[in-house]
């Protein structure tokens, strides 16, 4: 009994180490093959617009890419510091209100100019995180999650109740007069920006000291605490960091569906979405947000369309759902990454295979020391602990 | 949580069906709309032969046939369904057959948006239809109009769909102001010593009941009703209990209710049960026109002399009714009484486009809406139809219906209307 | 005004135990086994559809087709643990036990749909619209059969975690999993037994739930994020805290409902917990809830 449990423990607290490894850390070498592959794909995404011109297309382009931003952003958060929010559609809500009224008071009609408040909008979601944050970061784990989701519904119900969301009416964006064969393009290169930025935060806070901190607070946050990491402050810099693209891709949201109403502003379900798409390309990694966007929004359009009008549909969705996370339930990406590393290690031979797992945090630590990370505050985040380690109080 | 649970998760597993499903992806998009527009291929296959052989004019639709909205985006879609088949055996559009395109949106004005994206950029139908809830009219409206599509709905009234200021848009349903008037006008015309003096108006906030139940208290004030309470409840609430019981404290001795559904309908009669309140008039803004759906509710002794507004019934005295009631049963079955207003509402939309391509001559939208706009006054199953500078149905007609001696659904008012019945006034104790 | 008051008070008391009754399952699984079960809601829903069922088809009582309901729910608690619950791996437990019951939820919300169709249904019985006239108020049987029903079911509970060897591997689990199997504890076993539980309750909940509200296989998700708060409120795993939380949550939406508006209403309810997490963040009634904190 004692024994299994011990074990248990000591392989799940070597796991998160070995999940969370990019490929640059296992491969610096190929860190220049890495930029030319991230070039290559941002090509793509630019170019893809002037290959698939139809409308129908980009227009689940814009909002795949929508959910992309606001997966990487979330996970940004989530996926670092181990702590689940319920509560980034306040966000997304904030910034799509934002949006249409700053639009209405100005007296924006409509054209290029109303993509100006997209950033007001991001800053307005990081004015509401940060309160929002000091009261629920007090909390942790199941009791986190409930307070966010509480959260969640005091925003929704102000927008359905205050005079400035206009109440259940709603408020109408502004209309713009592009041409019909272009007008998604717009939005989607908007949203694209945007996408770049959250990328750009989760890599870079992924691979500085700052993330290293975080990863401390998901793997221990008490050790974390005693090793000098300021958890208050890492964690309530994380969350307000996370909230700005989910309020800038809200505010793209607003414009581009052209009316916004509390209940799908401020929706209960995006978190279970973006959470989804966080966990099925695999939670925190910086691609694997991106992945499991890209699969979900895309394939939850077309199956909506082709299969939404029974209930039977329920029934069985329900179940295939069960059975990928319960198949998959570390993601795409970490799975795919650990096949493509036994297999490597098949191939070279029985010595890689045996410092296979250590190999993991050796390289961690060794791309800490030459990060420049103090020592102490991430050694809590990723020196294999021992059986009475912190793996087994999370159990 | 909301309900709409549909859309968020089912695309985890649409991976795993991705495999299966390859082969049918193959096939692409042509394989996707076919089998939606099924039903209406077997409406235009038992047309007449003549109109069948032409190319066929499709209209697409974008309908909630899933979450939150289902009932009546079905509702919807066999309203349209039967126009389809009513115009293809009375010789189609300008000769040609009509084909629907229907795509389902599961209550997401996301999914809604895409879909009129989809139906007009690749799928290229002629002409749309509206989807169903004042909540998706606006952003779809805004995507037909973009591309100069005419888009005419029957359930999108709220007063914000023609605040946007859409000239494509027109909403063939009874305008918001008029809907409680009929009631309005019969309270007024009670003699003083038997009119109900106090009032309370708890309601649903809701764009929708809102601005209904707004009209209806200014009327009745000036009726001379005195307001005892007002207070408007959220849309999602779970226990109606304290709000009832503080509705049954003033003594109000009628009641207009601001509801969405049934379950709000039934708890407040149930509340008021319990607390021994009975008022003279009891109203409601929906749930009592649900039929059957309503009667399992709330028991059919319970829902004597409960009223309802509504713009149509089955029983209503139109031909273009009478036999789209008659099509109804015979090709979905149940009784005339089971037919819910959605599938009249979206008849109408159908009567409307059809008229506007039969006076223009032509499937163009440019020509169709500036006809619509013409004041020109149409024909439909819910009766006349006169649109407005906004796109307000101005001709519409409006009914009150009530509950009558074990679940007989009778229309009341107005008064003088051909088919009305006597109120049954006041309203009998609950479970009587 | 005043008789407003004190009926919103006694409303809110009398609604508090339909409340704890549903949400008493919820916080025994989410103390015992540490995940937050979504599914809560559709499984009070699912309660009230087969008292539904014997009470219409077969002409049971409500009361006395709880004896069959319970024992239902409770073998579709054991098998959902045994199929799902007990598969997550210990990382990443939170968010993976939100998802998988999401799933599940989603699967019986379509079955139901499928049987009974959207629309919405109310239980039948002499005393659901019925009341009894006590010092100048209207009680309405079924609260108060229901808020029984809650305090002898509560306590039957209360009794099983503190007066039985099960109860104290249960408590064990409840406060530290890994130590509790230190000790000799079989937390697997305990924690299938307590979902069972936990979901049999739940059955009784969805009964009176049934019997106040007209429900369809839809209606489940309006509840979750109101018990998940009660359940917060009163601390993790404490049965009395739950009933606590409860009462004291519906007593105040309910005077703010009378005092105020009905649209503040939720929304105090709400802030309630935010406060008081704020102030004390282990709940009002959580002591135990300072586990894995």
């Amino acid at each position: 009994m004692k024994v299994t449990a011990l074990v248990q423990g000591g392989r799940q607290a070597r796991s998160p180490a070995a999940d969370m490894e990019e490929p640059w850390q296992q491969e610096r070498r190929a860190r220049g093959a890495w930029a030319a592959g991230v070039a290559a794909l941002l090509a793509i995404a630019i170019a893809f617009p002037w290959v698939f011109t139809n409308p129908t297309t980009t227009s689940i382009g814009v909002f795949t890419l929508i959910y992309m931003a606001a997966a990487t952003a979330w996970n940004s958060f989530a996926g670092y510091s181990g702590y689940i929010p319920l509560g980034h559609a306040v966000f997304f809500g904030s910034g799509a209100y934002t949006l249409v009224i700053a639009a209405q008071d100005l007296h924006i009609r409509g054209g290029y100019t109303v993509f100006a408040l997209v950033p007001l909008a991001g800053a307005v979601a990081v004015a509401v995180a940060v309160p929002f944050g000091l009261v629920a970061l007090r909390t942790r784990r199941h009791t986190f999650v409930v307070i966010t989701i509480a959260i969640f519904f005091i925003f929704q119900l102000m927008a359905f109740n205050l005079g400035i969301t206009q109440g259940s009416s709603g408020i109408p964006a502004p209309t713009p007069t592009w041409p019909a064969a272009t007008f998604n393009d717009r939005f989607y290169y908007v949203a694209l920006a945007i996408l770049v930025v959250a990328a750009a935060f989760s890599w870079g806070i992924r691979r500085s000291r700052f993330g290293l901190q975080l990863l401390a607070i998901r793997d221990d946050e008490d050790r974390a605490l005693s090793l000098g990491v300021r958890v208050s402050r890492v964690k309530l810099t994380a969350f307000a960091l996370s909230a700005l693209p989910v309020g800038m891709v809200g505010a793209v949201w607003a414009y581009f569906i052209g009316q916004v109403y509390p209940q799908f502003a401020f929706d209960p379900l995006f978190d279970i979405s973006v959470a989804l798409m966080a966990f099925l390309g695999g939670l925190g990694t910086v691609s694997g947000p991106l992945l499991g966007a890209l699969i979900l929004e895309p394939l939850q359009q077309y199956f909506t369309l082709q299969f939404s009008s029974n209930a039977l549909y329920l029934v069985v969705y329900g179940a295939l759902f069960l059975v990928v996370i319960l198949l998959l339930p570390r993601g795409i990406i970490p799975t795919v990454r650990d096949r493509v590393a036994s297999w490597r290690e098949r191939r070279s031979g029985s010595t890689a295979l045996a410092s296979g797992p250590d190999a993991a945090g050796g390289v961690l630590s060794s791309e800490m020391a030459g990060g420049g990370v103090a020592g102490a505050a991430g050694g809590g985040a990723v020196s294999p602990p021992g059986p009475s380690g912190p793996a087994v109080r999370r159990g | 949580m909301a309900g709409r649970g549909l859309r968020i998760w089912s695309p985890l597993v649409a991976v795993c069906l991705g495999g299966l499903m390859l082969a049918a992806c193959g096939k692409g998009s042509s394989a996707g709309s076919s089998a939606s527009s099924t039903p209406a291929s077997k409406a235009a296959t038992g047309s007449q032969s003549s109109v069948a052989s032409k190319k066929p004019v499709v209209i697409g639709a974008s309908l909630s046939l899933s979450g939150d909205f289902s009932a009546d985006g079905q509702a919807f879609q066999r309203g349209y369904e039967l126009w389809a088949d009513y115009v293809n055996h009375h010789g189609g559009l300008l000769g040609h057959p009509v084909k629907l395109d229907i795509l389902s949106d599961a209550s997401s004005p996301t999914q809604a948006v895409t879909n009129y994206e989809k139906l007009i950029s690749s799928n290229h139908v002629a002409l749309t239809f509206g989807p169903f809830s004042s909540l998706l009219t606006i952003p779809t409206s805004k995507v037909a109009a973009r591309y100069g599509y005419a888009f005419v709905e029957g359930a999108g009234g709220a007063p914000d769909v023609f605040a946007a200021g859409l000239h494509n848009l027109f909403d063939v349903a009874t305008p918001v102001a008029n809907y409680m008037l009929p009631f309005a006008k019969w309270v007024a015309s009670l003699p003083p010593g038997k009119r109900p003096k106090t009032a309370a108006y708890p309601t649903s906030n809701d764009p929708f009941t809102e601005p209904v139940i707004n009209k209806a208290k200014s009327l009745l004030q000036k009726a001379g009703v005195r307001t005892v309470y007002y207070k408007v409840f959220p849309a999602e609430v779970t226990d109606f209990t304290p709000i009832a019981d503080q509705v049954a404290t003033t003594g109000a001795q009628m009641v207009v209710l601001g509801s969405v559904d049934v379950p709000t309908v039934s708890a407040f009669m149930q509340a008021f049960e319990q607390q021994h309140y009975n008022p003279k008039v009891f109203i409601a803004s929906a749930g009592p026109d649900q039929g059957q759906a309503f009667l399992k509710a709330v028991g059919t002794s319970n829902a004597n002399g409960v009223m309802v507004p509504n713009g149509w019934y089955p029983g209503v005295r139109i031909a273009a009714s009478e036999a789209m009631v008659k099509a109804y049963v015979a090709k979905y079955g149940g009784s005339p009484s089971g037919i819910n207003a959605d599938v009249a509402e979206a008849f109408s939309v159908g009567q409307v486009v059809a008229q506007a391509v039969k006076a223009t001559h032509s499937l163009s939208n440019a020509k169709i809406i500036s006809y619509l706009h013409s004041g020109v006054k149409l024909s439909s199953v819910e009766g006349p139809v006169k649109f407005d500078s906004k796109g307000e149905n101005i001709a519409a007609l409006q009914f009150i219906f009530q509950w009558q001696h074990n679940g007989h659904f009778v229309q009341v008012l107005p008064t003088k209307a051909p088919g009305s019945q006597p109120v049954l006034f006041p309203k009998p104790a609950w479970g009587s | 005004m005043g008789g407003a008051v004190a009926k919103a008070v006694v409303d809110g008391v009398l609604t508090g135990g339909v409340y704890a009754l549903m949400a008493a399952g919820l916080t025994l699984i989410f103390g015992v086994m540490d995940i937050i079960n979504i599914a809560q809601g559709i499984l009070v829903v699912l309660g009230a559809y087969l008292s539904y069922v014997l009470s219409q088809d077969l002409g049971i009582g409500l009361f006395l087709g709880l004896l069959i309901t319970i024992p239902s729910l409770f073998v579709i608690g054991v098998a959902v643990e045994w199929a799902f619950m007990r598969r997550l791996q210990e990382r990443e437990r939170t968010a993976l036990s939100i998802l998988v019951t999401y799933g599940v939820a989603i699967v019986i919300e379509g079955i139901l749909e499928l049987i009974f169709g959207p629309n919405y249904v109310q239980l039948r019985a002499w005393y659901v619209n019925q009341s009894f006239h006590v010092l100048g108020f209207y009680l309405p049987y079924i609260y108060v059969f229901g808020f029984a029903l809650a305090v002898f079911l509560l306590g039957v509970l209360y009794l099983i975690l503190y007066r039985s060897r099960f109860g104290r591997s249960v408590r064990a689990s409840l406060q530290d999993r890994a130590a509790a199997r230190l000790v000799g504890v079989n937390v697997e076993r305990v924690s299938t037994i307590t979902f069972g539980i936990g979901i049999a309750v739940t059955a009784a909940g969805g009964m009176v739930f049934g019997a106040t509200n007209a429900f369809n296989a839809n209606s489940g998700y309006d509840l979750i994020s109101r018990l998940l708060t009660i359940v917060i409120l009163g601390g993790l795993g404490s049965i009395g805290g739950a009933l606590g939380a409860a009462v004291f949550m519906t007593v105040i939406e309910g005077l703010v409902a009378v005092l105020w508006s009905p649209v503040w209403a939720t929304l105090v309810f709400y802030a309630a917990l935010v406060l008081v997490l704020v102030i004390k963040p282990v709940g009002i009634f959580g002591q135990r809830a300072a586990r894995a904190q």
